[in-house]
């Protein structure tokens, strides 16, 4: 009966966890999706990065040759 | 988890940061100088001299091209961290204790102090990536916080928003544009003393001298999770690849009668995101963690100490492998979607 109990208590936490992380992920899915409209809408690249990033490793490369 | 330890502050560590590739950190701290580390051997790639009091903060740009440091000489430093070179000075009415760029690079924002009749700011500058480049004098935004003092802010995803925490605990939204304060919310019961960010920054994680550390939306400023600990916290850092947090902090010696190692609580937390459950704990300083910083590639984390040390630790396997049961099932169902 007691091996019982605590089954049911640990499926009761299990049950909270399953439940916390489908919230999370809808959450992220939503968010991400949203900041990707609001970036096309203003015509930024997905990643703020895109353009500076590009040119560093730009120059790196002549640096080697 | 063996740490490496930095050695080279002679004082209390006050802020980490690493570069965007996760191979450099940079650290502050009340000796006025900033150092230079790599964090894969702990080796030391340089220092940073020119600032006449405490440094207490310092950002690296996602280029990793400039490191930009605000300190109680009551100025903001740009750098070039190649050659080491200062490459502008900011003047300001008192302290700058907090700096960061936004996600591009292209701004900087620095917190003014509240001292001798001058209230507590945030102010914008305009960043120049070229290190050729003559940097602006001007400052282009300047927010003053009337209420309560900002002690930390920073940048929003699209830089929309600059987020600050405040000395009564509560959290406010700007518009980063106007400077017009769109939303403040009480969300500790004391001091905010960290605000770290998501990497896509639509989220983040305060500290608080309450004992919790809090994760919170940018866009409405909910609190979605708040991870309770035992002590003041100073710090706190949200891991990429898994979904933990890292909370430093610990009672400083002055604010307790006897304070040993066991009763200060110097011990970085890790905590799980989502559930909020505390995993496990690193010791090893010997005195309050000041900062906590974590690598963007997801390798590992540092945390500085009251005790002037950096400890550079690299995540094991075990780190990587600990999963709950819904988060495998969760992942195996994914995939077999995807199938």
């Amino acid at each position: 009966e007691d091996a019982d109990r605590g089954a049911s208590a640990d499926l009761a936490v299990v049950e909270h966890r399953r439940r916390l992380l489908e919230e999370w992920m809808s959450w992220r899915a939503s968010i991400e999706e949203e900041v990707k409209e609001e970036r096309a809408a203003r015509g930024l690249p997905l990643d703020p990065l895109e353009g500076i990033i590009k040119k560093t490793t730009e120059g790196e490369d002549q640096i080697i040759e | 988890m063996r740490p490496t330890l930095l050695q080279g502050h002679e004082r209390a560590l006050t802020q980490i940061k690493y570069n965007r590739d996760g191979d450099i950190i940079f650290s502050t701290a009340k000796d006025q100088h900033i150092c230079a580390w790599f964090s894969h051997n702990g080796e030391r790639l340089g220092t940073y001299h020119g600032h006449q009091g405490a440094i207490w903060t310092v950002d690296v740009d996602p280029t990793s091209t400039m490191i930009a440091s605000g300190a109680a000489d009551n100025t903001v430093r740009l750098w070039d961290i190649k050659t080491g070179k200062c490459l502008k000075v900011w003047d300001f009415n008192t302290a700058v204790k907090r700096v960061e760029f936004n996600e591009d690079g292209s701004k900087l924002l620095a917190v003014t102090e509240m001292r001798m009749g001058f209230l507590g700011t945030i102010v914008v500058l305009d960043i120049n990536l070229d290190v050729e480049a003559e940097q602006s004098n001007e400052k282009v935004m300047t927010i003053t916080c009337e209420e309560s003092k900002a002690i930390v802010a920073g940048w929003s995803y699209l830089s929309k928003y600059i987020i600050a925490g405040h000395e009564d605990g509560t959290v406010s939204q700007y518009d980063a544009k106007t400077g017009e304060q769109l939303d403040n919310v009480k969300v500790h019961d004391l001091d905010i003393t960290d605000l770290q960010w998501a990497p896509d920054r639509t989220y983040f994680i305060t500290a608080s001298k309450d004992k919790t550390a809090k994760l919170i939306n940018t866009r409405d400023l909910e609190v979605m999770k708040t991870y309770v600990a035992d002590t003041p916290l100073n710090s706190a850092s949200i891991t990429p690849k898994k979904d933990f947090v890292i909370l430093g902090g610990g009672q400083a010696a002055m604010d307790v009668t006897t304070t040993s190692t066991r009763q200060g609580k110097f011990e970085a937390r890790f905590y799980h995101k989502i559930f909020e459950e505390e995993i496990g704990r690193v010791r090893g300083h010997f005195g309050p963690l000041n900062t906590v910083a974590v690598d963007p590639t997801g390798k590992g984390y540092a945390s500085g100490g009251e005790d002037g040390y950096v400890r550079v630790h690299q995540f094991d396997k075990g780190y990587f492998d600990f999963t709950y049961e819904v988060e495998r099932q969760a992942r195996q169902q994914q995939q077999q979607q995807q199938m």
